[in-house]
């Protein structure tokens, strides 16, 4: 017999996947790659001097945070150059060189370093950093003007309401920060979910839920190219494919990848169209970061099985039993959720339109009644329709009286239906928040009943104070061509209306419309 | 082909091709059979035999004491050496019955001959597998007859052949359906006429074409039986698994597969019940892979259950040099040993050796967990290992069990997908019986 030999004597498994950490963190940078080739090409030199120091920086205070504190060099994990790297591709291109030093500079050794390195921090690194360079050096970080190109945005043209090519913005020829090519990221964020590094219903829910609440409470509603527009601007791909995905601060269980998905969806959605900022995944994704820790402690799946025994047996041999499960359930689930949610919120955005629409109908009549007091019931008079459809949604009177609509005019008939008055609707787009649309009454005679205001959103204690009664009340029982605005108050002629107080501009809209309402009147109502 | 699977799992590297050409050969065993009294689920068997005495091959040396326990045969004729206790392979001492083996392998009275077993009752069928002493041979070594004695063997719908052999490495349950596909049918078939209104389903792992080749003829006509191609995907075999991706069905935690109609045996088994039934045979033999680098000569045996393990070391050509690693079994499941004179008991299937150790390398590669996610999708019971590790390192028990922790079956497929090289499947090996008494002790409280 052979002479004893020793055998390591270890716990199974006794194989491993050939996955690492470095391996997965260098599936990041290659994914980053492509987007970060075209934008050095794109913007020029600087772009890459702005990445190589992003990347130094990050590397450089790992390395010396680890030999001050003592730690073995964790720099070989890669993560640094990947914080570095991310940090750089939301960086505008043209920044100072200290912008890219100090923003990764923060980012590992306040976002990282200080909460125990790898693995141990509650925040994305690379927007940590960012968002301590957009407080601490706002005005270099939001001009994307360079040599190469100048000007503004496209999310920020956009604001301006001007338009721009979406393919351009896929592509990333345009200006931006340095990850601008939507195409390329997607590319590379693909990448990433063939290989497995990143949880791929996070992006998929982050971009589906941001497209879905965008469509619903955007300013443009369900517009496809509005949607696209604001899907390939600002940094909602390269957040949710680079940064929402981090593994570190993103959650374990599918159902909380798709809650947290949506939460930056969400966000992303409100910071666009609330907040002053272009663009606010950055923020979106560390407030969702946040409460990762939460989701993962309260909302645990079920195992394997738990809650699911109740089918029926199946047929031996019987194929068609399997044929829901050659999709992965998981996709279709979420897309059935995305799907349900979606026409919830559309059902209820088509009911609410219906009943704003039914609300201000009910405040037209209520108008109506309150302008002609002896008036049991409206019509309409045929003629005056015709004319009304006949200024084809102009302006009336030639701007003679500012921008003013009319609306339609109505006949106020007493219980026996013998014309009693009429209510002229009209519209004055030039008050202080826009639109003031009220109801002006005159009696058979043409002398001014009373106005009623069905619109207005003027300033609260200011124009808003257009709306008391005692102000209102200037019209009434005046019989004239042409009501007279006096700023200064105090009148004493009938046909001039005292301004409200600080409030000339809605004042002013109100007059004029009520102008255009006795021309109207006198024109094509006066028997 | 439809193929089924279930959701998670791994692809570790097969290395089947090592040994998947290698037929069974026999090995003939030269040395002392040694018989451990406790190689099942359940109580140890009581020896029948004393020191000295003259026993045959097949000849019953202790009998199942209790319900969930099983008999044991010698497998060789000798005379019984002693009766004491002795090390088995992870180095535990344990009863045993050691026979100094003659080499004739004198069979015992009446033991293979072919027996008429068409007219049998269940009850029949049931008491041969007994006597048998079959127990799971997949790995379990659970009592054979008390698996197919359910409350309600009218209700059992599916029996499925167990012929995933999803462990990286293992082949003798591949050789034993292309070499013996008879005796896995025919088994199936005995057990088939326990149960009046089942189906058998052979399941068998689409990389051994072979195996489905060969029982799919040999199930041809016969409406009761089918092949199940499943997916090549680590844990396949795993009963849970199992019984899901061939019935689309979920076993609840804790729950037995005859609950939901279903009885699952490995195809080892069922060539056992056949061999026991219709030729009056005690389970003696079973396929045996040898396999890894490690080996001179890998191959696939039929070996004689108390052989020692050093017989199959040679019998595989031997170890090279500087070999690192013995495993029991196959390299995802099976624990590292280091005591070669242990014997062979029914539940071993494999031995597997290596030049390399990927658990040592891996300890230097280990780094903080990034919560990357990967051991979450691949587990398959759907647990979440990451925040299982976390509460074992801080030793939250509650937490534990809360996740499910107690549902672990230690396949290894965390540890084996996770890049930062955690322990996990070690980790929670440790804490799962922590686990179990925790939550005996709060099924206590509840009552009191």
């Amino acid at each position: 017999m052979e002479e004893k030999r020793l055998f390591n004597l270890t716990s199974s498994p006794h194989l491993r996947s050939e996955h690492t950490v470095t391996s997965e963190m260098l599936n990041v940078i290659i994914a980053l790659l492509p987007a970060t080739v075209f934008a050095v090409f794109h913007f020029g030199l600087h772009s890459l001097l702005v990445i190589l120091m992003s990347v130094v920086s990050a590397c450089l205070t790992e390395f010396v945070f680890d030999y001050i504190a003592k730690k073995p060099n964790t720099l070989m994990d890669g993560s640094a150059i990947v914080t570095g790297l991310l940090l750089a591709l939301c960086l505008p291109p043209s920044v100072p060189l200290y912008i890219p030093y100090i923003g990764s500079l923060f980012a590992v050794l306040f976002a990282k370093c200080m909460f125990g390195g790898l693995g141990k921090n509650f925040m994305n690194p690379a927007l940590a950093g960012r968002a301590f360079l957009l407080i601490s050096f706002g005005k270099v970080m939001t001009d994307y003007s360079t040599d190469a190109l100048s000007g503004a945005t496209p999310l920020a043209i956009l604001n301006e309401g001007r338009t721009v090519n979406i393919g351009d913005m896929f592509l990333g020829n345009v200006s931006g920060h340095i990850g601008v090519s939507v195409c390329l990221l997607l590319i590379g964020g693909i990448y990433l979910i063939w290989k497995g590094t990143i949880k791929w219903l996070i992006p998929v829910s982050t971009l589906g839920s941001f497209v879905i609440l965008m469509a619903l409470f955007g300013t443009e509603g369900f517009d496809v190219k509005y949607l696209l527009t604001e899907l390939c601007g600002g940094g909602i791909v390269l957040g949710a494919f680079f940064m929402a995905t981090d593994p570190v601060t993103s959650p374990m269980a599918e159902i909380n990848q798709i809650i947290y998905g949506c939460f930056i969806g969400f966000l992303s959605m409100i910071f666009r169209t609330k907040s002053g900022m272009a663009d606010g995944t950055s923020y979106a994704i560390i407030v969702a970061n946040m409460v990762v820790p939460m989701l993962d402690k309260y909302i645990v799946p079920h195992p394997f099985g738990i809650g699911k025994k109740g089918q029926t047996l199946p047929v031996p041999g019987d194929d068609t039993k399997k044929k829901g499960l050659a999709l992965p359930t998981s996709a279709v689930l979420l897309a059935a959720i995305t799907l349900i949610a979606g026409v919830a919120l559309a059902g209820a955005n088509a009911l609410t339109v219906d009943k704003i629409a039914e609300n201000q109908l009910a405040k037209k009549l209520e108008s109506y009644a309150s302008v002609i007091p002896g008036a049991e019931e409206f019509g309409y008079d045929d003629e005056v329709v015709k004319a009304i459809e006949g200024f084809d949604g102009g302006i009336y009177g030639g701007g003679s009286y500012g921008k003013s609509y009319i609306n339609e005019a109505v006949v106020g008939k007493d219980a026996s239906g013998n014309p009693v008055g009429y209510a002229v609707s009209v519209t004055n787009m030039e008050g202080f928040d826009g639109e003031i649309t009220l109801s002006v009454g005159f009696d058979t005679e043409g002398t001014v009943l009373g106005i009623e205001f069905t619109v207005i959103n003027e300033t609260a204690g200011m124009g808003m104070l257009a709306t008391e009664a005692s102000w209102k009340a200037q019209f009434a029982g005046v019989k004239t061509d042409s009501f007279i605005l006096n700023k200064g108050g105090g009148s004493t002629a009938a046909n001039e209306i005292d301004s409200v107080s600080g409030a000339s501009v809605t004042s002013g809209a109100v007059v004029n419309a009520v102008n255009a309402a006795v021309n109207f009147y006198q024109t094509y109502l006066a028997a | 082909m439809a193929v089924y699977s279930f959701k998670g799992g791994v692809h570790p590297k097969g290395n089947k091709e090592l040994t998947a050409e290698k037929a069974l050969t026999e090995l003939i065993p030269q040395g002392d059979m040694v018989y451990p009294l406790s190689q099942h689920i359940g109580k140890p068997a009581a020896p029948v035999v004393k020191k000295n005495d003259m026993v045959l091959a097949g000849q019953l040396i202790a009998q199942a004491d209790g319900f969930i326990s099983a008999n044991i045969h010698s497998a060789c004729s000798g005379k019984v050496k002693a009766i004491d206790r002795r090390l088995n392979a992870s180095g535990v001492p344990c009863d045993c019955i050691v026979i100094e083996n003659d080499g004739q392998f004198t069979p015992a009275p009446g033991v293979g001959e072919p027996v008429d077993y068409s007219g049998f009752t269940p009850q029949e069928i049931i008491a041969k597998i007994k006597d048998a002493g079959i127990v799971g041979l997949g790995g379990a070594g659970f009592p054979t007859n008390v698996k197919m004695m359910p409350k309600n063997p009218e209700e059992i719908r599916y029996i499925i052949a167990n012929g995933a052999e999803c462990e990286p490495g293992i082949t003798c349950d591949d050789r034993l359906m292309r070499e013996h596909t008879d005796w896995v049918v025919e088994g199936l078939k005995i057990v088939l006429s326990i149960f009046p209104n089942a189906k058998g389903v052979i399941a068998i792992e689409d990389n051994k074409p072979g195996a489905i080749k060969a029982m799919e003829e040999a199930v041809k006509g016969n409406e009761k039986l089918s092949v199940l191609t499943l997916k090549t995907k680590y844990p396949q075999g795993g009963e849970r698994n199992l019984v899901h991706a061939v019935t689309g069905m979920y076993m609840e935690s804790g729950a037995l597969p005859a609950s939901l109609g279903v009885i699952v045996d490995n195809v080892a088994t069922l060539a056992a019940i056949y061999r026991a039934v219709a030729y009056n045979e005690p389970i003696m033999t079973k396929g045996f892979t040898a396999t890894g680098d490690a080996f001179n000569n890998p191959g696939n045996f039929t070996v004689r259950l108390g052989t020692s393990l050093k017989e199959i070391v040679e019998a595989a050509g031997g170890l090279k040099e500087g070999a690192k690693k013995i495993i029991l079994g196959g390299p995802m499941m099976g624990p590292a040993i280091s005591n070669l004179d242990a014997p062979i008991v029914k539940a071993n299937n494999a031995l597997t050796a290596y030049m390399e150790d990927e658990v040592e390398k891996a300890e230097l590669q280990m780094n903080a967990c990034i919560r990357c996610g990967r051991c979450t999708r691949v587990c398959p019971l759907g647990l979440m290992p990451q925040q299982m590790a976390k509460a074992c390192e801080r030793g939250d028990i509650e937490r534990f069990v809360k996740l499910s922790g107690a549902d672990c079956i230690q396949c290894g497929t965390c540890s084996f997908i996770c890049p930062a090289k955690r322990p996990l499947t070690q980790l929670f090996k440790q804490t799962k019986p922590v686990a179990m008494s925790y939550i005996r002790m709060q099924a206590q409280k509840k009552e009191a």
